[in-house]
């Protein structure tokens, strides 16, 4: 009995922990991968100079990037965005509760990288699309939301999450 | 320049208790050596002194608001008034665990400096201490640098903390909590270093007696804070809603208040006394599964930290680590605690063991509340949630065993069955006033909830049994344990009055054009909706509510709120409240409908004053029992 009682005394931690660590390292990854292409809200939106968003502005392969003036982050991560777009990858902004008047300002003063920027002030498509605050980036592949990452946009996380799927899609066509 | 620098303090805090423990590991098997024990206590405490210092300009750095460090920009802001650029440190995981840490170190510098020079057990404790801080001041650093700069060029601007957490219960709350689960590492290093040590003639309890008794205090104040704040600040409508992160933290508080009841009884009795280390371990285990919970981001909750596998690993390992280490001694030497001496049955000891029991089944169940979903996910992918109903049915009869245990130990004796004719004495009356009670409750409010009615007859017969005695004793002149009737009653008046609550409270959702109103029923006689205004503020836009209400023939103005903040976007809501001691009149507003009139959201919450006030009662007992000399 008392055998039995200090081998569980051990033994029930370690399962406990074991179990744990599989959940952080198995379950995890599994969510990630198998993030569900979706359809990208209707929306009606204008752009930052006042003109209807077209519908096709989704076709094809698009980086739409959640940015605002008031984002620091987004400032961070702007110069490698303007990488991006310096090698043809097309990058739609979608302007994240901010006022134009200063979201057009703050494009003059670092340089637009964006194709167009879609003006939602009130953050309704942002909404729809499950952003929780700027910066955040969707990989967009004719009007499908393919892959999405939260935070700064980098180097890193460009090669290991978005490349992959762009080169496979580019393969594929 | 001052950021590096107190970075520079961090890693040499880790480097100094790196050498506390690499000095001690080479000279393990070395002859004792008197200066051995200075030498490490000395580089300790020069490390805890690193660590606070650190921190200090870590405040510093967020109070003159340096945005070129990444954690103080994303957080905190230059419009903010110092006192929440300060409490924006601990509004989320970097400079919460920064706090965990120093507060770590602060019982440990603390602890360590006031035990005797020569006790045999200080240069174990001193280890134990080193090794636990140094593991987690590495998780922060190499994990979740607070310190880290965003780099070429800082940010011009913060990004402002969550509205939410702009209020001063901001500021107590988390400190409180942590206060209290860092400070059961005390008990934790002291009883694995006795476990270690192997002389089993030493006596410990009284050490981290004092000790054990301050961090339960500020577990308690800390957990009603969070609950207080939920309900008045949050405009959550309730006060305790079994997150799980209530959960993880509640999990400690049962095993800390099991603990101190095992350690009056630890001395006098051998099985209590393997109890007693037992629980010790598991508290501090149990506080590093809530830190593990909260931060490694495996449960949705609105107190968990942004999820990053990389932390919950380190976590969970380090955690595992010390935990299975001090498990691992414990029953090791298991077969050397244990005497063949029974416990009688009836005497104090055998309630106190009883109550254990109970605790770890109350621990259990919430444990495997917390875990079930996690579990059934991973084996099937389904998701399942586990609330309150779940934790009702399984607390009922639990209180009730609990609660006839207590009113029967109240008249034990140490190491001697109980005399029969004394329980009849106190048992009978207490059960048919209990009853009586009831009875009236019943008749007077109409309403019946089996588990209610369990709660609120458990708290009775806890609270009267303790009322009693205690007025008894006050006559025949007799010894009155004040800090336990104090405590024991604040218990007994919890349990009354949350099920009250539960059976008396009731919503209504309402749906008026400005100018309009409603009766709503016999207490509230008429509901008006006055008028709104929406207005802009500092950094916020305010709707705002004019609402009358005639209540029991008395008239009340009510004006809720909501907020929409600028920087975030996020949209707080401010209850109106309007309290009597009795009853809380408790007002929300909701949306505006597409015909133009608007939603609130009524609440009538009973007793909810009273449950804050057990929760004080039972601090007001601990804090008397802790001034007590003796165990007794």
């Amino acid at each position: 009995m008392n055998q039995i009682l200090r081998l569980s005394l051990i033994l029930l931690p370690v399962m406990i922990i074991v179990f744990f660590g599989k959940v952080l390292l198995f379950d995890g990854e599994k969510q990630a991968s198998n993030f569900d292409a979706k359809s990208f809200p209707v929306f009606q939106l204008n752009d930052l100079n006042g003109n209807l968003v077209q519908a096709d502005a989704l076709k094809g392969i698009k980086l739409l990037n959640v940015w605002a003036s008031w984002c620091i982050t987004c400032l961070v991560e702007h110069p490698f965005l303007t990488n991006l777009s310096e090698n043809d990858i097309d990058i739609i902004g979608l302007n994240y509760k901010n006022k134009d008047t200063k979201a057009i300002a703050w494009l003059k003063k670092h340089g637009n990288p964006y194709e167009l920027s879609i003006y939602d002030p009130r953050g309704d498509l942002a909404f729809e699309l499950g952003v929780t605050g700027a910066p955040e980036s969707f990989l967009i592949i004719d009007n499908q939301v393919v892959a999405h990452i939260q935070g700064e946009l980098n180097q890193l996380k460009w090669d290991s999450i978005f490349l992959p799927i762009i080169n496979a899609e580019k393969q594929r066509q | 320049m001052i950021g590096e620098i107190a970075h520079f303090l961090s890693l040499s805090a880790s480097a100094l208790l790196c050498m506390v423990l690499i000095f001690n590991l080479f000279f393990a098997f070395a002859e004792e050596h008197a200066n051995q024990l200075i030498l490490s206590l000395k580089l300790f405490n020069q490390a805890c002194w690193l660590i606070f210092i650190s921190f200090g300009m870590y405040v510093y750095l967020a109070i003159i608001d340096d945005f070129s460090i990444a954690y103080i920009a994303n957080h905190s802001n230059s419009q903010l008034p110092i006192f929440y650029k300060v409490t924006s440190i601990w509004s989320a995981h970097e400079g919460s665990m920064f706090l965990w840490i120093v507060f770590l170190t602060l019982w440990s510098i603390f602890f360590i400096n006031f035990l005797k020079k020569d006790h045999p057990l200080k240069k174990l404790t001193l280890l134990i201490l080193s090794l636990i801080i140094l593991g987690f001041l590495l998780f922060l650093l190499l994990t979740s640098n607070p310190f880290e700069r965003i780099l070429p060029f800082g940010a011009l601007e913060g990004a402002d903390i969550n509205p939410v957490l702009q209020d001063p219960a901001l500021a107590i709350h988390p400190p409180m909590l942590y206060l209290g689960y860092v400070g059961f590492v005390v008990a934790f290093s002291f009883i694995t270093a006795f476990l270690l040590h192997g002389n089993f003639q030493l006596q410990w309890e009284q050490d981290i007696r004092k000790w054990s008794f301050v961090a339960w205090i500020f577990l308690t104040v800390g957990i009603t804070l969070g609950s207080w704040w939920a309900y008045y600040e949050l405009g959550w409508g309730g006060y305790w809603f079994w997150d799980p992160v209530e959960n993880v933290a509640l999990m400690p508080w049962l095993a800390a208040t099991a603990f101190m009841h095992s350690l009056f009884a630890s001395s006098k009795s051998n099985i209590l006394k393997t109890w007693t280390m037992f629980l010790g371990i598991l508290i501090f285990a149990l506080s590093l599964f809530g830190a593990f919970i909260v931060r490694s981001g495996i449960i949705d909750s609105v107190h968990s930290f942004a999820n990053d596998p990389e932390r919950g690993l380190y976590l969970l390992s380090f955690s595992g680590l010390i935990t299975l280490l001090a498990l691992g001694i414990f029953a090791y030497r298991l077969p050397q605690l244990n005497s063949s001496k029974l416990v009688v049955t009836g005497s104090k000891e055998s309630f106190l063991s009883m109550n254990n029991i109970l605790m770890m089944t109350a621990i259990f169940s919430i444990f495997l509340g917390v875990t079930y979903p996690l579990i059934i996910e991973s084996m099937s992918g389904e998701k399942v949630s586990i609330g309150p109903p779940y934790y009702n049915t399984i607390f009922s009869p639990l209180i009730l065993i609990t609660s006839f245990f207590i009113m029967i130990s109240v008249e034990a004796l140490w190491q001697r069955s109980l005399p029969i004719r004394a329980v009849a004495y106190s048992v009978l009356p207490t059960i048919f006033f209990a009853s009586i009670s009831v009875y009236i409750i019943w008749i007077y409010t109409q309403i019946f909830s089996m588990l209610a009615y369990v709660g609120i007859f458990s708290g009775l017969l806890i609270f009267y049994s303790y009322f009693f005695r205690t007025i008894n004793n006050f006559f025949k002149k007799r010894y009155i344990n004040k800090g336990s009737a104090i405590a024991h009653m604040g218990l007994g008046l919890l349990f009354f009055s949350v099920s009250m609550n539960s059976i008396l409270s009731y919503e209504k959702n309402i749906n008026l054009f400005s100018g309009q109103s409603e009766r709503i029923n016999e207490s509230i006689q008429e509901f008006m909706f006055k008028d709104i205004k929406v207005y802009p503020a500092s950094n916020h836009e305010v709707i705002s509510a004019e609402v009358f209400i005639l209540q029991d023939q008395k008239k009340i103005f009510l004006n809720p709120q909501k907020r929409q903040y600028m920087t975030r976007g996020q949209i707080t809501s401010e209850t109106a409240i309007h309290a009597t001691p009795l009853k809380d009149t408790y007002l929300t507003i909701g949306d505006q409908l597409e015909n133009g009139s608007w939603t609130f959201s009524l609440k009538i919450n009973y007793f909810v004053k009273w449950i804050w006030l057990s929760s004080a009662l039972m601090v007001l007992g601990i804090s008397i029992a802790m001034f007590k000399k003796k165990l007794t």
